[in-house]
């Protein structure tokens, strides 16, 4: 984004931030149209979810690891500002944040335990991860609620209730932007080119001496915190926390797939795959209601998604508009690692045509770790 | 006081256990060693062959055990298209963390069919001989528990002679060990790799069928199959079908051990405390070998 060419960066900076401009203030009118209470909730939902699936992006995105487990964490989040709430009878939003900073401390054993090894195994404990909350939140009964579910008592008791809803979209709103703000300085600055690199080749990172470990600590601590937030907030909204709900392995799918859907590698991505997504499970909700087809169409999605797009919705349309409308532009273009890969591929593979085809295709198309391991 | 008759019930208890962990943890394995590849859609097979075991006995009365006769070639396809249509088309270098999404999706999917298919009550197969017990030197093990250990012993005693054995495990072994070294002596390594998908997924129709005989099913259970059994191959060392076989048979006893004092819903925590402690201090696992140290 950054790489067009001086004439043109004054023209695309000034259309890049009206259209800035034109969505927060789409979103911020979209209380006061809203035609009634239940638009303005799903507007909440969607909020939500794009906080969630933002702060999901700080990992997924930058260091391209793969977390199907922060549902566990925005869990946490809900399920510590409601306890504190309840129990400790600290005001809401004090214990909003002292949940986060919970959160964020036991993120810290976590990470360490899962970024010492490369992706697979963060995986694996990112949904260990949430299948243990869901173990020890449903059967601790006797803190958690258990399975009766744990009411949060409203932060401004004297609000009507769609007054009630317009506060809380505007919370989401703010939490939003400063996630997209973080999102925003740490994809400019060096910290971010490190984690990029991580997410290009670890080995070559380390070897130029990015501390990979602790980069990818602490951008896991800092997505956790927002994550956190986002569960934190939504408990003092919706007022009712279920385990089965908040620890689903679902939610963290949900994030994955918003995130993937918009673009991982872009700043809005994870907003407008939330925005699709979120309008698509409501609409599926109105349509089909409670049926477990919804499984069945998100786990759709995903593959298509994983299959067909993994690079996401936004790199798709600004190729088009690249391609229709500057035509010429960007000599010089970011390449990924796997479009690397991809076209030596294709190359070697016209090159083996070309004479032949006398080496199996099959030879180039292995992960680069394992090759650069066996040589 | 713990008595020694219980601890020793125990004891059978969780080998037998054990080994169905073993035998789905060997296939896991598997698809590791071919694609490096984290199967999360494993446990859903699993759970939707024991719903087809079920599905069989119920339209047709007869016992489930001889439903393999159908699920176990329908898996191995499954495996091999799966492999060749889906997963082999992934880009190389994001293959790891994008086949966790992709077969998380198929896992989805298929929890979602079943549940829209068969609801989701919960389900049981009900045999003559399914309340039967055995008497082994004290200990009371009901019959169908023993059912399912030996179809695991077998499976797997049928993997290490399909691996060892024939030429085709060897062509497998050279794959998994050095893919371009085996295209070089003329393996095809890309059918090979799709048919040891195949064997992989077999291993899941058996453990399926085993499950069936002694468990009650339900559409979501397959969450609680896919933890333990990630736990067991990150313990054993990703990659390593010895270690992963070691890893399920003490952790399936520690299971069962610890749910005499603390029950069955915390018991189940120790798979994952114990995958935490080994990526803390050993996070190669305990017999993985080169391989496991990369991912």
């Amino acid at each position: 984004m950054r790489r067009d060419s001086e004439s043109t960066r004054g023209l695309g900076g000034v259309l890049r931030i009206a259209a800035l401009l034109l969505g927060a203030g789409l979103i911020l009118s979209f209380p006061a149209v809203a035609p009634n209470p239940y638009t303005l909730t799903v507007g909440i939902g969607i909020l939500n979810y794009a906080v969630l699936s933002t702060a999901w992006n700080f990992v997924g995105g930058f260091t391209g690891y793969i977390s199907l487990g922060h549902g566990a964490l925005s869990g946490l989040g809900a399920y510590g500002t409601a306890l504190l709430v309840t129990k400790a009878s600290l005001p809401s939003f004090v214990a909003l944040f002292v949940a986060a900073a919970i959160v964020a401390l036991l993120t810290v054993p976590i990470g360490f335990a899962a970024l010492r090894v490369r992706g697979a195994s963060f995986v694996i404990v990112s949904i260990a991860l949430v299948l243990i909350l869901l173990l020890v939140f449903q059967s601790w009964a006797s803190f958690t609620g258990g399975s009766k579910g744990l009411v949060v008592p409203r932060p401004f008791p004297d609000l009507r209730r769609a007054e009630h809803h317009t506060v809380f979209f505007f919370l989401f709103a703010g939490l939003l932007a400063v996630a997209l703000l973080t999102w925003w300085v740490i994809d400019r600055s060096h910290f971010g080119l490190g984690l990029k690199a991580i997410r290009e080749d670890e080995d070559k990172a380390q070897s130029l001496g990015i501390p990979t470990f602790t980069a990818k600590l602490v951008v896991f601590v800092v997505s956790a915190t927002f994550t956190a937030l986002g569960g934190g907030l939504y408990a003092l909204w919706f007022g009712d926390l279920d385990p089965v709900f908040q620890f689903s392995v679902l939610t963290g799918a949900y994030m994955v797939l918003m995130a993937l859907l918009g673009g991982v590698r872009h700043l809005f991505g994870p907003l407008l795959g939330a925005l699709i997504v979120g309008s698509a499970l409501e609409y599926f909700k109105l349509e089909y209601g409670d049926t477990p087809l919804h499984l069945v169409a998100t786990g759709l999605l995903l593959g298509v998604v994983v299959m067909f797009m993994p690079d996401g919705v936004i790199p798709a349309l600004s190729t088009l508009f690249t391609r229709f409308f500057m035509p010429g532009e960007a000599s010089i273009r970011e390449v990924t690692a796997a479009e690397l890969l991809d076209g030596n591929r294709h190359e070697a593979e016209k090159r083996d045509a070309d004479a032949g085809g006398s080496v199996p295709a099959a030879a180039t198309r292995q992960p680069p770790n394992e090759t650069s391991e066996v040589r | 006081m713990v008595s020694g008759a219980l601890l020793f019930q125990s004891i059978i208890l969780g080998v037998l256990l054990g080994g169905l962990y073993a035998l789905l943890a060997a296939g896991l394995t598997l698809y590791f060693g071919i694609m490096r590849v984290v199967m999360i859609a494993h446990s859903a097979f699993l759970i939707l062959a024991a719903y087809l075991a079920w599905y069989f006995h119920r339209e047709t009365g007869v016992d489930p055990l001889l439903s393999l006769a159908i699920t176990v070639p329908l898996f191995f396809a499954a495996g091999v298209v799966m492999q060749r249509l889906l997963l082999a088309r992934l880009r190389p270098a994001t293959l790891t963390m994008m086949s966790v999404l992709l077969t998380f999706s198929i896992a989805l999917v298929i929890e979602g069919m079943l549940g829209y298919l068969f609801t989701g009550s919960q389900r049981r197969v009900q045999l003559g001989y399914s309340g039967a017990s055995l008497n082994l030197f004290g200990a009371r093990v009901a019959v169908v528990k023993l059912i399912a250990f030996a179809m695991a012993v077998l499976a797997m005693l049928a993997l290490y002679l399909v691996m060892m054995r024939t030429r085709f495990g060897q062509a497998l072994r050279a794959t998994i060990q050095h893919r371009e070294a085996a295209q070089l002596v003329g393996i095809r390594t890309d059918r090979i790799a799709g048919y040891g998908f195949g064997l992989g997924l077999a291993t899941a129709a058996v453990g399926g069928t085993a499950l069936a005989l002694d468990s009650t099913i339900y559409p979501s259970l397959h969450w609680h199959w896919i933890g333990p059994l990630m736990a067991i191959i990150v313990v054993g060392g990703l990659g390593s079908v010895p270690g992963a076989a070691i890893a399920a048979m003490v952790l399936g006893m520690l299971q069962s051990l610890l749910q005499i004092p603390f029950g069955t819903t915390w018991a189940q925590t120790i798979f994952y405390i114990a995958l935490f402690v080994t990526l803390v201090f050993r996070p190669q696992g305990f017999f993985g070998g080169r391989l496991a140290q990369r991912f």
